[in-house]
Parts: structure tokens; C-alpha cells; sequence
């Protein structure tokens, strides 16, 4: 008793004891004996005119699959070229203009714009294409027609890839007291993906990808000695350009994703009282979705009046009690309300000949999260964090309409020891809520055993270790390992268990002024069991899966060779994905091969023609490799036609030159 | 054997001269609390230098990476905003007191070799920053983790690299190591190559959303740049409509689409509810339940229909 008295009172004493904390911001400078009418700066540098470099690059690219135009940036082959730029413009006055350019003429790439004086004023406008390739070489027999889809009797490859092409324009206006801002943005997407539809047999299909999402953004920021607010506005609309589809003999077989919008109302502010922080923000938003539906038997309206209102907001405090410790806590609110109309449809079931009529669901979801904290320095060398967190949800017409997740947490921060850092974090959480039932909305035939993994009761417990360690002043080494264990103890049918556990190791060294090397290696696994029932009763079927992932990198960078002029340096990078599913029932059976890895190296040597002049040349390699014993080839079998076997398996080479010259 | 221990031999004498140049302070005799409060003593008294940066120089003037800060914003005399036209380097590094008489009384110092605590270095950084992208940063997690501005910032460089599209990847993963090797997994978002950055995402002072997102929920993080899965729809997938990250890991996953687990068992997952869904699958490439898109086969409106007979989400 005396003992537990002791803590408490040490506790409040430390609580009540008077808040020491330094603060040397500019404006709380005792400036009373600065005359700065002496200050001359004769000895400062002015970066009035123009710097910075522009450089243009060369090379030849061989290659034999597209898709390592995702890491070389283009799908050109042989020669290629491109241009950049890093280059700043100050007049004397202090007006600023910038230019960033990266691998001009690739297709990822961008520009980045920006002029104005800062603290006053800047206007700024980006350009950026990224293209993402998944093949090369699909493969189908279906051709796209005005939305129609045509079959023909050999089948085509077409490339499966994706082109965002952003334009963003930004205008922001400063001054002591406020601050505003407005932004727009457009981005056009276009390519294919690949989908499905049912013929009536499914038929995989590349989808053709049309569509643009325009942005906006405004806002106004109000400031003052210790407060500040802002109000902004955002929309974005998306403009789906591709048409839904049909066959020729049979209509309407898939919806293309409807047009919609979104908006959005934000009022955020922050307040600071001493020692004490408050910072909060309340959100209205409106989604609206009014495109029209496919006219079609069964289906009573023209256009259905999606519309779902939320309503977000959040306040949280953060105050320094003493200059050791320090509590904070937060509530978030939010809300998403489907006010959407709701209908009664004609659906198809499997021979479509059977039909029913089914209503349309408008869910709504709640949201709220408390949060707890506080920080205790117990000694100079010893940090003390721990937390309380709960989650609550509340979902309509589901399994289960109320969830909620408690976490406690704590970590442990030592510094005592000279240049290492260690960290450790043990967190428990636990999820429960409202009854589970089979709800005749979300499922008519549901096995009553099944306990769906986003709603199922769940204790978790995570460790997390790390080591920061400096040995030397040229030295440093990083290591971390976490584990992390889901029980999903309720569960007879659906996912029952899973752990994520891995380790991380890096190293640096400036072994001298010329030369720094780096070396790194992680290694993660992630294993995970459900069941399953054939049989609409107790679990008769199992299934594990290990995945598996490993990632090496190194690199060395030697300057200073040849009187300074040349640098030579290489980097290597290896990786490794690796998933094994085993299916347990009369016996155990392993799925086929399921991995990826690939080798990155890049070499390069940076040669210094001058001062202003130099030329670096770079040599990449890339070995890519991927399976999936569940790629078919187009007609193997008759229950599905597949885009063909989209594994990889590819060595590629490039090498540029860059001129590069310094304003 | 012999080579073996020249090579030994050399290694020592290489730790050895290089942990004898170790950079380090005058003032390194004094802890972290004697430290700030000379500070502190030298702020309240005002002592600063009749010349700006000038006086500072005198001594500074060699060393490049002093005279980088005029390459950046914070070294630019003709912004009335930047510190280099308020009280110059004293803005930063406080007064100058006696510092100039031997260099032997301690300046505000910041970054990883500085023995003032994070919270006081960034109070320097924040008289000046204190705008509404750092509204949220007194109660971030990188606050609570006491990362100092320094530790991602560096403002005595020409450019900043937590501000430059082709380095800010690797800035946040100098401590986020594992979101560093996920970016290498078999499906993640192009942050390897740097198309995409962590901060078109991630709010690295802190956000009023979970897990510092610049947008108020994950869904509407994700629906910034997938806007055809914002709906609503007429027929939803409940798991897709709560939330994303519900089926796909953003960081990168060892399975296509970043999806947690791959089809049928990811469907398996929350379905058992009739024939086919609870169907055993013994091998994946060999019929519609296993082959190709799996059970996407057939429901390939998995994030949701607007088909007028599209509940099962198949058209």
C-alpha cells in the first residue's frame, strides 16, 4: 500500500512540477540590443540568375517483354533519348521561377513548374505520365466494336498496361495573417485491364480503360500568435468514357463503372494554450452518383440517385503536463450515410431462366476512435509510451452490425547506452461486438459456422524490436524484427489464424570521403490457416499458406579517383516473392508454383569533363521472373477463356550516356 | 593466412583513423539538460553578434557545407520570410554570446549529433513553420517518436531531399524499413522507381486521419487516383465499401494486386454460403474456380456493379 502511495505521489509531484521547456523560436528573441542596420553580409552569396543543370541522356535499350518498362520508364526498344532539367531562376528582387524535369519523352516522366516569390506568392503547374505494364502479350479472341464485343476465330495479343497522364495547376497567395490557395487537376486514364464477363461461360477480356477525374481544390488559412484555421473545398467528378458491353446475341453482359462525384466541405483549426495543443476538424461530404442505368427488362428506373453524405470530424489534444511527461488523446467521428433510393430489381440466377427480384442495399457505416496516450521520460536515457485505443464500427444490414477493437500498447525507449537506440513495442487488441447472425440480406445460404475475417472476433498480439546502433562515426547498423499473431478463436469456418513475422537488417558506412557503402537484408513470412466446409456444417476442408519474402540490396559509391573526376559506383538489389498454399481434405496437396524474384543491378561512372561538364554512364541490368500455376493457356480448358499464360521471364539491358552541364 | 591478417591490420587502422576524426563539439562535455539550459540562458540574454553572418563567417567561411544554406530558401536575402534577412544564422543558432572567443560555448545545434532534445531543436523550426500542414503535428506520430525536422530535412543544401520527388521515397525509408522492402514485392504501388511517393499518400507532419493519410479516410485516399471505385453503386460489396485495405495491402504483397491473400482462398475467406463458393479447390490452373481470375471469373465486378441485375456482382 505504502508502496503503490509512493508511485502516486511521485506521479502527481512530477505532474505538478513546473513546465521546463525551451523554446527558441525566432519570435521570442530578445532582440532589444540587435541593431541590424550594422548587418553588411559581405560575406554571404547571392544566387541571383540562373542555376542549376540541364542534362540530356542517350542510350540503347534491349529488351524482349515490356514489362521492364516499368523500372527502364519506357516500352521503347533499342534507342532511346531523353532530356532533364533541375533548373532555378532568382532576380534580385526575389522572384523565383523553377523547372524539374525527369526522363522527358518516357512514358513515366514529369515536369514540374513553379514561379513566384516565396513567402508572397507562387503559381505552379505539373505534368506527369505514368504508364504501369502488366503484359505484353495477351491474348483474346474477343474485338471491341462501339461497346460491342465481336468474337472472332483467332484470337490477337494486345498489351495489357495503364497510362495516367496528369496536368496540375496550383496558385497559393501568402501574407502574415492569411493565406490562400486553390488547385486543379486532371487526369486521363486509358489502356486495358483486365476483367471478365460471362458468355455464358466466363471469358476473360482486356477492359478497355477510357476515363478522366478532374479535381479541385480551394482554401483560405486564417493565422494568429498561437491559433490558426483553414477552410477548403474539394470536388473531384469522374468521367468514365468507356461504354457498357454486350455481344452481338446477347445484351448488356457488363456495367461500365458509372460517373460520379464527390465533395467536400473542411473546417480544421488548431489552438495552443502553454504547454497545450489542440487541433481539430469537422468534414461534410456528399458522393453522387446519377448515371444512367441500363434499360433493360426487370429495371423500373432510368437513372438510380446514389447518393451517400458523410460526415467526419476530429479533435485531439496534446498537452506537456511536466518536461517529462506528456498525455494526449483523440475522438474520431465518422460517418457515411447511403441515402441512396432503393429499388427492387430483376436478377438472373445461374441458367438465366430462373429470375427473382432483389432490392438494392444502402449501408450506412459509423465510425468513432478514442484514443489515449502519454509519454514518460523516466531518466535521461529511458522513454516510457503506452496507449489505450478503441475502435468502434457500426455497419447496417451486415453479419454483424457492431464491431469494436480495443488496443493497449506500450514501448519502451532506451538511449542509455552511447550511440544505440533500442525500441521495444508489445501492443494487445482484442475484437468484439453484437451478435453474429446470417443475415438474409447480405446472404441466404450462409453456413452458420462461417465468421467473415473483417468481422470475427480477434485477439492480436504484435512485438516489435528495434536496434539503432552507431559504433562508429562512419558507421551505422539498423536492425529490426516484429511478430505479429491474429487468433480469430470464434471461427469454425473462415480464416483462424494468421502471423506476420520478419526481420530487417541494414547497414551504412562512409568508410572515407570518397567512398560510402550500403548493404541490407530483410526476410518476412506470413502464415495463414482457414476452413472450410463442403458439407454446409462443421469445417471438413483446410487450407494453409506460407508466403515468403526476402530483399538484398548493396551498393558501393568510390569518388575522388583521377584528381577528383571520376565516380564510380554500382548498385545491386534482389527479391524474392514466394506464396505456397496447401489444401488439406482426404490429404494434404500443394499448390503449383507461386513466386516472382528479380535481380537489379546498376553500374555507373560519373566522369567530371570540367566544372560545369560531365558525362555519366550507366549500365542497367534487369532479370525478372514470375509464375502462377494458375495462368492457363486461352482454351485449355472449356469452363473459362483466359487472356493466356501472362507469366514473365526476361533478362533486359540499357545503357545511356548523360551530358549533363551546370548552370 | 598472412593476407588474411594484412587485410585485418589495415581494416584496424581505418576504424581506427576514422573514429579519431570523429567530428566533435567543445561544448561535448555537457548532457543534454546542462546543455539546453546555457541555452536557454544565452536566448533570454540577447547576445547577438554587431554583424549578422558576417561574424559568423569569419570562421565559417571554409567549411561548404556552412556556405550551402545559401543555396537554399533559408539563405536567400532578398525573401523577407527567410531567416537570412531577419538575424541571419543567430535566427537558427541563437545568440552568438561568446561563442566567437574560442568557440567553446555551445550553439543551438541540430540533427542526430546534437545533444538538445527534438523537442527543442524543432520549437526553432516552428517559429517560423507553423502553417496548416503542420496543424497536426503536436500530436503525429513522428512527434511522439521525437523525430527532430533535421532528422528528413536538410535546409543548408541547394535542395531538400524530403522535398524533391526523386528522393523523398528515400528519405522516409531510411527508418521505414519495411515499407522499403515491400516496395519490392511482386505487386506494389511504382514507388520503387519513384513514379508515386509516400507522400501522395502520407502526411509526414501528421494528419487528422489515421495513419497521418492526407485524406480523411483510407477509402478516400485510394479513390483520389482509383475514382471509378468511388461510386456508389447501385449493388456494393460490403468489405470493399468499408474499407480498402480490408482485402489489399497498399505497401506491396507477395500476391498479384496487392490483394492479402490470393482468390478462391480470399473469398473463402468471409463466403461458405452455397455450393460453389465452399467448393474444395485442389489445383489452381485447371478449371473456372481455380484458373485465371479465379472466382473474379465469373463476379468480376468484385469492388461493386451498376448492372440493373448485377447483386451477385457477375456483369
Amino acid at each position: 500500500m505504502n508502496f503503490k502511495l509512493n508511485i502516486i505521489t511521485a506521479s502527481l509531484l512530477l505532474a505538478s512540477a513546473p513546465v521546463l521547456s525551451a523554446n527558441f523560436a525566432v519570435s521570442q528573441a530578445n532582440t532589444t540590443q540587435v541593431d541590424q542596420q550594422n548587418y553588411q553580409c559581405k560575406r554571404c552569396e547571392v544566387n541571383s540568375g540562373y542555376r542549376g543543370n540541364v542534362s540530356v541522356a542517350a542510350g540503347y535499350i534491349e529488351s524482349d517483354d515490356v514489362h521492364v518498362a516499368n523500372a527502364f520508364g519506357t516500352d521503347q526498344d533499342g534507342f532511346v533519348a531523353t532530356a532533364n532539367a533541375d533548373v532555378q531562376y532568382q532576380n534580385s528582387e526575389g522572384y523565383q521561377a523553377k523547372l524539374n524535369t525527369h526522363q522527358l519523352g518516357y512514358e513515366n516522366s514529369f515536369a514540374q513548374m513553379s514561379a513566384g516569390k516565396p513567402g508572397l506568392f507562387t503559381v505552379d503547374a505539373d505534368y506527369q505520365l505514368i504508364t504501369t505494364y502488366q503484359s505484353g502479350d495477351a491474348q483474346s479472341n474477343l474485338y471491341y466494336d462501339q461497346g460491342t464485343l465481336v468474337n472472332s476465330t483467332l484470337p490477337y495479343a494486345f498489351e495489357l498496361s495503364q497510362q495516367r497522364e496528369k496536368i496540375a495547376l496550383q496558385a497559393e497567395v501568402q501574407h502574415d495573417m492569411y493565406q490562400g490557395y486553390v488547385q486543379f487537376e486532371t487526369e486521363d486514364k486509358s489502356g486495358y485491364t483486365s476483367s471478365s464477363v460471362m458468355n455464358p461461360s466466363p471469358v476473360n477480356i482486356g477492359l478497355v480503360v477510357d476515363s478522366t477525374t478532374d479535381s479541385f481544390t480551394a482554401g483560405a488559412i486564417l493565422n494568429g500568435a498561437n491559433w490558426l484555421t483553414e477552410l477548403s473545398y474539394f470536388a473531384s467528378q469522374y468521367d468514365n468514357n468507356s461504354q457498357d458491353l454486350s455481344f452481338t446475341y446477347l445484351d448488356d453482359v457488363y456495367a461500365a463503372a458509372p460517373d460520379n462525384e464527390a465533395h467536400q466541405i473542411s473546417l480544421s483549426g488548431q489552438y495552443q494554450l502553454d504547454s497545450t495543443v489542440m487541433s481539430g476538424r469537422f468534414i461534410v461530404g456528399r458522393m453522387i452518383q446519377d448515371d444512367d442505368l441500363i434499360s433493360m427488362s426487370g429495371n423500373p428506373i432510368q437513372n438510380w440517385d446514389g447518393e451517400v453524405d458523410t460526415t467526419d470530424a476530429t479533435l485531439k489534444v496534446s498537452s506537456m503536463l511536466s518536461n517529462r511527461l506528456r498525455v494526449g488523446g483523440s475522438y474520431d467521428y465518422s460517418n457515411r450515410e447511403n441515402n441512396s433510393s432503393v429499388f427492387e430489381f430483376q436478377q438472373y440466377t445461374f441458367n438465366d431462366l430462373n429470375d427473382t427480384f432483389k432490392e438494392n442495399i444502402a449501408t450506412d457505416i459509423e465510425r468513432s476512435t478514442y484514443k489515449l496516450n502519454a509519454k514518460y521520460r523516466i531518466s535521461q536515457g529511458y522513454r516510457l509510451q503506452a496507449g489505450y485505443d478503441r475502435k468502434e464500427i457500426d455497419r447496417s444490414y451486415s453479419a454483424r452490425e457492431e464491431t469494436h477493437d480495443d488496443t493497449l500498447w506500450g514501448k519502451l525507449s532506451i538511449r542509455a547506452i552511447d550511440n544505440v537506440v533500442i525500441d521495444i513495442k508489445a501492443e494487445h487488441s482484442n475484437r468484439d461486438g453484437s451478435a453474429y447472425q446470417t443475415d438474409e440480406l447480405t446472404s441466404s445460404e450462409e453456413n452458420a459456422l462461417m465468421r467473415k475475417y473483417y468481422l470475427a472476433n480477434r485477439t492480436r498480439n504484435n512485438v516489435e524490436l528495434s536496434i539503432n546502433h552507431t559504433p562508429l562515426s562512419w558507421l551505422g547498423v539498423d536492425i529490426s524484427a516484429h511478430y505479429a499473431k491474429d487468433d480469430y478463436d470464434d471461427t469454425v469456418i473462415g480464416l483462424t489464424e494468421s502471423e506476420d513475422y520478419g526481420v530487417n537488417l541494414n547497414l551504412n558506412a562512409t568508410v572515407s570521403k570518397h567512398v560510402s557503402l550500403y548493404g541490407f537484408a530483410s526476410q518476412q513470412w506470413i502464415n495463414s490457416a482457414q476452413a472450410s466446409s463442403q458439407s454446409y456444417s462443421a469445417a471438413d476442408w483446410y487450407t494453409d499458406i506460407e508466403d515468403e519474402f526476402i530483399n538484398i540490396g548493396t551498393g558501393i559509391s568510390y569518388g575522388g579517383l583521377m584528381q577528383d573526376k571520376l565516380t564510380l559506383g554500382a548498385d545491386y538489389l534482389f527479391s524474392n516473392s514466394n506464396s505456397d498454399t496447401y489444401i488439406t481434405s482426404t490429404g494434404t496437396t500443394p499448390y503449383g508454383d507461386y513466386y516472382s524474384y528479380n535481380h537489379s543491378v546498376n553500374m555507373y561512372a560519373n566522369y567530371n569533363l570540367s566544372n560545369e561538364m560531365a558525362l555519366k554512364l550507366t549500365y542497367r541490368y534487369e532479370r525478372y521472373y514470375d509464375t502462377d500455376d494458375a495462368q492457363m493457356s486461352l482454351d485449355e480448358t472449356t469452363s473459362v477463356i483466359t487472356l493466356g499464360e501472362l507469366n514473365h521471364n526476361y533478362s533486359a539491358h540499357q545503357v545511356m550516356l548523360n551530358f549533363s552541364y551546370l548552370l | 593466412m598472412n593476407a588474411y591478417k594484412q587485410l585485418l591490420f589495415a581494416l584496424s587502422l581505418v576504424i581506427y583513423g576514422c573514429a579519431f576524426n570523429a567530428a566533435s563539439t567543445p561544448w561535448e562535455q555537457l548532457d543534454s539538460e546542462q546543455l539546453e539550459t546555457t541555452l536557454i540562458e544565452k536566448f533570454a540574454e540577447g547576445n547577438y553578434s554587431p554583424k549578422g553572418a558576417d561574424s559568423c563567417l569569419m570562421c565559417h567561411k571554409k567549411n561548404d557545407k556552412v556556405m550551402d544554406i545559401f543555396k537554399g530558401v533559408h539563405g536567400n536575402v532578398t525573401n523577407s520570410n527567410s531567416p537570412m534577412a531577419g538575424l541571419q544564422c543567430e535566427a537558427c543558432h541563437g545568440p552568438l554570446g561568446n561563442h566567437n572567443r574560442g568557440g567553446k560555448e555551445p550553439m543551438i545545434q541540430f540533427g542526430q549529433d546534437s545533444k538538445l532534445s527534438t523537442q527543442t531543436q524543432n520549437t526553432v523550426c516552428q517559429g517560423c513553420h507553423n502553417d496548416a500542414k503542420q496543424m497536426a503535428w503536436h500530436n503525429s506520430t513522428h512527434n511522439l517518436e521525437d523525430i527532430a525536422c533535421a532528422d528528413c530535412h536538410v535546409v543548408h543544401a541547394a535542395t531538400d531531399p524530403a522535398l524533391e520527388k526523386l528522393t523523398v521515397n528515400d528519405t522516409c525509408t531510411n527508418c521505414h524499413t519495411r515499407e522499403k522492402a515491400d516496395m519490392n514485392k511482386r505487386s506494389s504501388h511504382p514507388m520503387k522507381w519513384d513514379q508515386m511517393t509516400c507522400i501522395d499518400c502520407h502526411s509526414p507532419h501528421g494528419s487528422m486521419s489515421e495513419s497521418a493519410l492526407n485524406k480523411p479516410s483510407i477509402n478516400d485516399t485510394c479513390y483520389s487516383c482509383h475514382a471509378e471505385k468511388r461510386g456508389p453503386v447501385l449493388w456494393e460489396h460490403a468489405p470493399v465499401t468499408e474499407n480498402c485495405v480490408t482485402c489489399h495491402n497498399p505497401h506491396g504483397s507477395v500476391n498479384e494486386s496487392m490483394l492479402t491473400h490470393r482468390a478462391p482462398q480470399l473469398c473463402q475467406q468471409c463466403h461458405a454460403d452455397d455450393g460453389h463458393a465452399s467448393r474444395v479447390v485442389q489445383q489452381p490452373g485447371v478449371d473456372a474456380f481455380g484458373g485465371g481470375k479465379s472466382c473474379l471469373n465469373c463476379h468480376s465486378q468484385i469492388h461493386g456493379s451498376n448492372h440493373p441485375a448485377g447483386s451477385t456482382l457477375q456483369r
